[in-house]
């Protein structure tokens, strides 16, 4: 087991795009080695050491490596981006497009996390104990497809967007999101313990299961009888019909 | 920075316009400008017996602009990376700018991007005359090329009224007119009429179809402008996109339209008529389901007929953008293939639409619409009617260009993606079935030499004493060179030149930018007798008083948008 504690040693104002913080990246390395590794700072590459106190504990693989950030990195992006193995826990408020394109491994976030969390993701785990930002689970500007696989565990609430264009995997959130969770999504499933404004708008295919009130219930959505889910029934709707969608909306 | 004399030397030279096939020779260079011979200080390039073309001259793509649309419809589209070099982003270098995109690429990387195929000179298929100093604006910031663009006038309000009420004279003033206000080097009609029928959400179906409110016919359309163009004799002819594009059945308004064009007297030596995209042009059978090639039909017309060009269109599977005039074409594409659509009105003048999609080999439409654009290649004989396209990026981006090179000059490449398709696609093509494979004088005919005499450039597309030293040397000995089996080896030196020299400039130098000077800017001032100037001043002022949201005087593109302009003059004749 090899674990890696990040300190920020001073609040930044200018962002840190930190992609290269992965547990693949990390593997094996030593404290000098991981100071030495480069983060976008502004329009410049900086060492990572520039910014944070670094700690080692071990040396080991990939799936054994933990990286753990200790505060909020509330200026600090992409962390996780594209890892594969591993886990990362941070101990605060995230920065945008934490765990983006993430293929597996594991985040947990004790805190708040900013928009795009989990963008892209194909596999692997996000744990969220706090409230989300927008576009959770979603597609890159323009994209067609956002999550593929995966799952994103939210305790607490998400804001707009959440899963767009999502085409597999799972999202859950236990609280309330805002409006049009699940828009344009082809796939995977999406569960709201809380309440949703204008779900599944332009849905083609996939599940989404709301437990708490729907403001403004599209129109476009046709309804198909009830549908049994972990012993609870909910009313079936199917759509959207205005884009052709064969997606089940499952509603109390 | 501009060298003033070069001597390239042992330059496998493939220059179709003085003949010259494959021939090793020196090249002397002077002030921007092939010469007989330089001084013994010139510079000098050791060509090491390679093949040396005058810069490549892409007469249809869609470059400045609409791409626009396409861009931020297409956000996704910068972070493409297809084709290794040629895609994607790329951090700036000390002589670059950073670059992005893939099929809507940044401005700067259109310029680097063609200069590393070898190309030097683009012509914008398609300027909506309102919009023309975006257009401008975009050419001012694509580096390295010559550019120029062509107006659209094909659903033109006052274009229509001046066909109906018979006045020829003004017409031709018109576009005169309309020209020097979109500072455009030519007459581009994209479905004549229907742009204005797409107003009132419809469309004209074929050349005799009346335009609604107009009453007149496309067919009236494209004569009335044929024939203001060869009054105004205009270095390039009109350059049409037939009505029907993308229809299934639609190879026989094609050939009528070419055929109507047979009466049209060029008063300059070239065409007629240049018809464009024709890929998506010649399309047989009655509906998608029985789609088939329309190819031998239109090739077999185009074989018997010598007062004509076109250009292929030709499909790259993979993602592209169509983009065009023609409003109800993007309308249908959006709704068939539920994709993202814009749609824009140009006020008085033109419809215009975008849509983003992608070409399988696993859809058999797709597949068919590949064989088409090689078919049309291989099957008109004389390439000099032929300009090389993708319609980039409507077939697919111009980066791809080496690839389907490749096509046309191996039948074992085409076999190699003709094992993709199913039996449906195979059975509705012809291309299986022939194995001509072109030579490199004929894709030199095809992507340099054919565009000088098409759009009246002496300067361009050739390496005779006097023209521009645009000058493409690419990496292949064609003595020991088998383009038919080494197809790999033939795409990967199109895709980066050895050399390519803008104006005797170095600019590309083993397929990395070098230099990126300033291109020039190319457009018609067309003359036009002073008493029909005012008569059809007054009748377009009227237009603006009533219809435009802008005022005529900021209409007109002014000389600021320019930087480097060549204003070709032309006489008329009234």
């Amino acid at each position: 087991m090899q674990v890696v504690k990040l300190s920020l040693n001073k609040a930044n104002k200018i962002p840190i795009e930190a992609d290269t913080v992965t547990p693949d990246n990390f593997a094996g390395k030593t404290k000098e080695e991981i100071e030495a590794i480069l983060v976008w700072y502004g329009n410049g590459q900086c060492p990572l050491g520039d910014f944070f106190t670094v700690e080692v504990e071990g040396s080991d693989s990939a799936e054994n490596t933990k990286i753990v950030f200790e505060g909020n990195v509330s200026r600090v992006k992409r962390i996780g981006q594209g890892m594969s193995a591993g886990e990362i826990e941070i101990n605060g408020n995230v920065d945008m497009h934490c765990g983006f394109a993430m293929k597996g491994g594991k985040i947990v976030i004790n805190g708040d996390a900013d928009s795009w969390l989990g963008c892209e993701m194909k596999d692997g785990e996000i744990i969220l104990n706090g409230n989300a930002s927008y576009y959770v689970g979603s597609g890159y500007r323009g994209e067609s497809c956002g999550m593929r696989g995966g799952k994103i565990t939210i305790n607490g609430n998400a804001r707009d967007y959440l899963g767009e264009h999502m085409c597999g995997g799972e999202i859950l959130v236990t609280g309330n999101v805002g409006l049009l969770p699940a828009i344009s999504n082809n796939g995977g499933t999406i569960v709201i313990e809380g309440n949703a404004t204008m779900p599944a708008s332009e849905m083609k295919n996939g599940t989404v299961i709301i437990k708490g009130e729907i403001s403004d219930m599209l129109p476009s959505y046709k309804e198909d009888g009830t549908e049994e889910v972990e012993g609870v029934t909910y009313r079936k709707f199917v759509g959207d019909v205005n884009a052709g969608g064969k997606g089940m909306l499952l509603i109390k | 920075m501009r060298m003033s004399e070069i001597l390239i030397k042992n330059a496998n030279v493939c220059d179709p316009a003085q003949g010259i096939n494959c021939e090793t020779m020196d090249l002397c260079i002077r002030d921007g400008k092939i010469v007989e011979s330089v001084s013994e200080s010139a510079e000098v390039i050791d060509a090491a017996g390679r093949l040396t073309m005058a810069g490549g001259f892409d007469g249809h793509t869609h470059s400045a602009g609409k791409i626009n649309v396409g861009r931020f419809m297409n956000p996704n589209d910068a972070r493409r990376t297809l084709v290794p070099g040629l895609s994607g982003p790329e951090a700036r270098t000390e002589k670059t700018r950073a670059q992005v995109g893939y099929n809507t690429p940044n401005t700067y990387a259109i310029g680097y991007r063609y200069a590393k195929l070898g190309y030097t000179t683009i012509c914008e298929a398609a300027i909506p005359m309102l919009a023309a100093r975006h257009t401008h604006e975009e050419f001012k910031e694509i580096p390295i090329l010559d550019k120029m663009g062509l107006s659209l006038f094909g659903s033109n309000w006052q274009v229509m009224e001046y066909v109906r009420d018979k006045e020829p004279e003004k017409l031709a003033a018109y576009v005169a007119w309309g020209l020097k206000a979109s500072r455009g080097y030519g007459v581009k009609i994209v479905n004549a009429g229907g742009g204005e029928a797409w107003g009132w959400g419809k469309n004209v179906s074929g050349l005799y179809d009346p335009v609604p409110n107009f009453d007149v016919t496309p067919a009236e359309i494209l004569m009335g402008l044929a024939e203001a163009n060869e009054k105004l004799q205009l270095p390039h002819s009109v350059h049409v996109h037939c009505n029907n594009l993308g229809k299934p059945g639609n190879y026989e308004t094609t050939i009528e339209t070419m055929k109507m064009f047979e009466k049209v007297k060029p008063t300059v030596d070239r065409q007629a008529l240049h018809v464009t995209h024709v890929q998506f042009n010649a399309y047989a059978g009655t509906s998608w389901r029985d789609f088939e090639t329309g190819a031998p039909m239109v090739a077999d017309y185009l074989n018997g007929a010598n007062h004509l060009t076109f250009d292929l269109g030709q499909v790259i599977f993979g993602p592209a953008v169509t983009m065009t005039a023609d409003g109800p074409v993007e309308y249908a594409n959006s709704r068939m293939l539920h994709e993202k659509w814009s749609n824009q009105d140009i006020e008085l003048e033109d419809a215009s639409g975008v849509v983003p999609l992608s070409y399988s080999p696993k859809s058999f439409i797709n597949a068919v619409q590949w064989a088409i654009g090689i078919e049309l290649a291989l099957l008109v004989e004389d390439p000099w009617k032929i300009m090389f396209t993708t319609d980039s990026p409507n077939g697919g981006s111009f980066v791809n260009y080496p690839e389907a090179f490749t096509y046309l000059m191996s039948a074992k490449k085409r076999e190699q993606v003709i094992s993709g398709f199913g039996k449906m696609a195979l059975d509705r093509m012809v291309l299986p079935g022939l194995d001509r494979e072109l030579s490199f004088y004929e894709l030199a005919i095809m992507t340099r030499s054919m565009q000088s005499k098409m759009y009246s450039r002496p300067e361009k597309g050739n390496l005779k004493v006097g023209s521009d030293a645009d000058v493409a040397i690419y990496d292949i000995i064609t003595s020991d060179i088998d383009p038919s089996v080494e197809h790999e080896k033939v795409k990967q030196a199109f895709s980066g030149a050895a050399y390519t020299l803008k104006d005797g400039n170095i600019v590309v130098k083993d397929g990395k930018i070098e230099a990126t000077p300033m291109g020039r800017t190319y457009w018609v001032n067309a003359k036009v007798p002073a008493d029909i100037d005012s008569a059809m001043n007054k009748d377009t002022d009227i237009k603006f008083k009533k219809y435009y949201t802008v005022s005529k005087s900021n209409y007109m593109v002014e000389d600021s948008y320019l930087p480097n302009p060549v204003e070709i003059r032309t006489e008329g004749a009234f």
